[in-house]
């Protein structure tokens, strides 16, 4: 049922049988209010939408905005100061880029979301705010062709020179080997 | 990807890893200086001048040089991935390797066996093929693990060669995800009488009846050395 | 070649290769010398790069679990607690307290096998080929414990989403006291073989310094970064399972150089002993799984959790899209992060300190590549 067939249209969501799917709710305690009152006191009107779960409240932006918003929420009160995880996420018609930031000093954790179109992807590197940033945005690069301009180096980190095709994104063919 | 005439000092060029190939009958990369698999292979080295002296003489050398070839066995350090921690525990004290004669020496220039510890991915697919064709003869290679023998629980993946066989030859599959010390040290024994039957049979070209299967032992035991081995057929 | 009065000055590259006796594993480290003195480094990574996220998309949760074992494959029980604890917090399932307890203890002791192993492979690297064998004796034993109640020594795959796979034995807690003992001696004696040594010291003192805002901001986690002197540690900060129940210190360092991030490894393994023991004094009966499916078919969402590996702060990001296989797993390997500042801690050191600056980060490639 969620076989990929190579000779199908490579975007493809999967199709899901089976009993039906259910949403989860996402609900914030005592302390991720908090920390969401303090997330939406720094981004002001630039959270297009804020949620949570548990005690990690999440909040996304316009992806032009997040170099902005990401320095913010380093140097503000909110005093974020180690990048703990960067992914992104094929959603096939869109990418979406999931930054996990920590603050060492107040013990809080917030996610930013940032959407990316599918074909163009792009968007600015926080190489120069944290210096994590530049092996996650290396990977993300080589498993889902993201560009980052500002980053210095941008070679290949997890593959070898030469490898064709971005092995993230849902389109690449993984079942596609044949023995011989 | 060409590297000539590139001033960039940071890449250190070794080869270059063409496209899989697959109507090439899986072989992953050419090599410049032509040929896949080395001439000799396994006990025996290129033919040379001795090949004209006769039988009685050469045979019981044979016998004694790959007695002393078994003993003797340096393997080079190579762990790739999880079963190099069960290589380094069976080298310990608990499971001791070297009271076989087994020793872990890093330079594959006075190495005998390759050992293949873990996942081999098509990035390490070159550097494994200059490590085997820098080993002197003769050399043998033990392929350990599931991973090593067919590309184990990463089949599906695409960046995982399915089994060391498509980069080198093999002589021993260790099956098993990790296998045991135990597993390890009865591949070994595989080992030595493999090359002992070898030198007496001498096999120099047929790779698919020289090739032998450790046995995966569950529960510990390492089964009797006459009890299932399997004799190569000429 | 010209006849100009002055020297030409050309760095040379120096190729420490993916096959090294001292890079732990397939790590390339290219350094830029200067004489003795290394100007820069560039790791190169990928040699073990298996696609594990890409895998976990097309299999159930359950076989998640085993990928999960494979991707930091010194402490396997610590990854398998951080996907299954992503798995609970998106199904909304809590693991009955027994199962908590017996996932605490075995995750401390492969805390404790994981640090054995450091010791022993960071004084091989240094010269001293004595404490490995005595650390591989302790290992032996904890593993012997391993097979004993999760079947095998290193690929457990015991940990599930609500619970744990079985039951223990009848005898696993007198079995655990006795092997504490065991184990205590074992750390002391390897202990008293390095930490005093003159040798060990000049190798591992002020080699290596990365102060703490760096460190920070290069996201370094556990050991590596206490040993800067940042008390960051997710079971004091984010605590899980039982942690709360239980007493115990963190070691943090002050200089951040390699002698701390060496040493407090040595004193967490103490302190994870004493947890230990705590842990099997509080031992509850009770029942070892959730009630509820059998098999993971969790809500729509997104969940992060973490968990604190003996390499740092591994983390892992769920999305799931409602069916039965996951949609994106992300993990945050905590040796990935710490490589950003091997960089910064090799500038200026001789070519010798760099092997010694690598082990202390402590890093394993099957997480740093996935």
């Amino acid at each position: 049922m969620t076989a990929q067939d190579p000779q199908a249209a490579p975007a493809e969501k999967p199709v899901r049988h089976g009993p039906p799917i259910v949403i989860a709710e996402e609900v914030l305690n005592e302390r991720g209010e908090e920390t969401a009152a303090q997330l939406a006191r720094t981004l002001g009107p630039l959270a297009l939408e804020s949620a949570g779960r548990e005690d990690n409240p999440w909040a996304r932006v316009d992806a032009k905005e997040l170099h902005a918003v990401a320095k913010e929420c380093r140097d503000g009160e909110m005093g974020m100061d180690m990048l703990n995880l960067m992914l992104a996420v094929d959603w096939i018609d869109r990418i979406q880029m999931i930054y996990v930031l920590y603050s060492t000093t107040n013990n809080r954790k917030v996610i930013l979301k940032a959407d990316l179109p599918a074909d163009a992807p792009a968007i600015d590197s926080l190489s120069d705010l944290w210096e994590a940033a530049t092996w996650y945005e290396r990977e993300a690069h080589d498993l889902f062709g993201v560009d980052f301009p500002g980053n210095r180096d941008m070679s290949p980190l997890l593959l070898y020179e030469g490898f064709e095709g971005h092995p993230g994104l849902k389109s690449y063919p993984l079942n596609d080997y044949e023995e011989w | 990807m060409a590297v000539d005439g590139n001033n960039d000092t940071q890449s250190l060029p070794l080869f270059v890893p063409q496209k899989w190939n697959r109507e090439e009958g899986g072989h992953f990369f050419h090599t410049d200086e032509g040929g896949d698999v080395s001439l000799g292979k396994g006990n025996h080295p290129a033919p040379s001048r001795m090949n004209n002296v006769p039988g009685v003489i050469t045979g019981k050398l044979d016998d004694l040089i790959a007695m002393g070839r078994s003993n003797s066995l340096w393997t080079l350090t190579f762990g790739l991935a999880c079963c190099a921690i069960e290589m380094i525990s069976t080298h310990m004290a608990h499971h001791d390797l070297d009271r076989f004669g087994i020793v872990t020496w890093p330079s594959p220039r006075q190495a005998d066996v390759m050992i293949i510890a873990g996942t081999v991915v098509k990035k390490m697919a070159e550097p494994i093929r200059l490590l085997y064709e820098q080993m002197p003869d003769p050399k043998w290679v033990i392929a350990m693990g599931t991973c090593a023998t067919s590309g184990g629980p990463y089949y599906k993946s695409y960046s995982v060669v399915m089994g060391v066989d498509h980069i080198i030859p093999v002589d021993i599959y260790v099956p098993g995800c990790p296998p045991r010390p135990e597993a390890l040290m009865d591949a070994f024994m595989k080992l030595q009488s493999k090359i002992k039957s070898d030198a007496k049979n001498h096999q120099i070209d047929d790779l698919s009846t020289s090739s032998v299967i450790a046995e995966m032992t569950t529960d510990g035991t390492v089964p009797p050395a006459n009890a299932s081995r399997e004799e190569p057929t000429g | 070649m010209t006849n100009e009065p002055q020297f030409d000055h050309v760095d040379m590259m120096l190729n420490m290769g993916p096959q090294h006796p001292a890079t732990h594993g397939v790590f390339r480290m290219v350094l830029t010398v200067d004489g003795e003195r290394v100007v820069d480094v560039t790791p190169h990574i990928g040699y073990l790069h298996r696609g594990t996220e890409r895998l976990a998309e097309v299999e159930t949760y359950g076989q998640v679990i085993t990928l999960f074992d494979r991707v930091d494959y010194i402490s396997n029980l610590n990854n398998e607690l951080a996907f299954v604890r992503a798995g609970e917090k998106i199904m909304e399932v809590e693991a009955p307290e027994r199962a908590q307890y017996i996932r605490v203890i075995l995750a401390e002791l492969n805390r404790v096998a994981s640090h054995l192993l450091f010791i022993g492979t960071y004084a091989i690297d240094l010269g001293g080929m004595t404490p490995v064998m005595y650390c591989f004796r302790e290992r032996e034993r904890i593993e012997n414990l391993f097979e004993h109640v999760t079947g095998a020594r290193m690929m457990h795959n015991y940990m599930r989403i609500g619970g744990v796979k079985s039951d223990v034995p009848d005898d696993f807690v007198p079995w655990v006291r006795r092997l504490i003992g065991e184990v205590r001696m074992g750390v002391e004696e390897s202990d008293k073989l390095l930490s005093t040594n003159e040798v060990f010291l000049a190798r591992t003192q002020g080699v290596g310094v990365i102060d703490g805002p760096t460190a920070v901001s290069c996201g370094l986690s556990g050991p590596s970064l206490r040993g800067s002197g940042v008390a960051y540690d997710v079971r004091k900060d984010d605590p899980y399972e039982i942690y709360p129940y239980l007493n115990y210190k963190i070691p943090l360092g002050e200089n951040g150089d390699c002698w701390d991030r060496y040493y407090l490894r040595v004193l967490e393994c103490y302190e994870s002993l004493n947890m230990i023991e705590q842990c099997l004094d509080q031992f509850p009966a009770g029942p070892i799984m959730a009630a509820g499916r059998r098999i993971a078919r969790p809500p729509a969402g997104e969940v992060f959790a973490h968990s604190e590996n003996p390499r740092g702060d591994l983390g892992v990001y769920l999305v799931s899209d409602g069916s039965d296989k996951p949609y994106r797993v992300k993990i945050r390997p905590p040796s990935f992060c710490n490589l950003v500042g091997l960089a910064t801690m090799t500038r200026g050191a001789y070519i010798a300190d760099a092997v010694a600056i690598l082990g202390s980060l402590d890093i394993v490639l099957g997480e740093v590549d996935r």
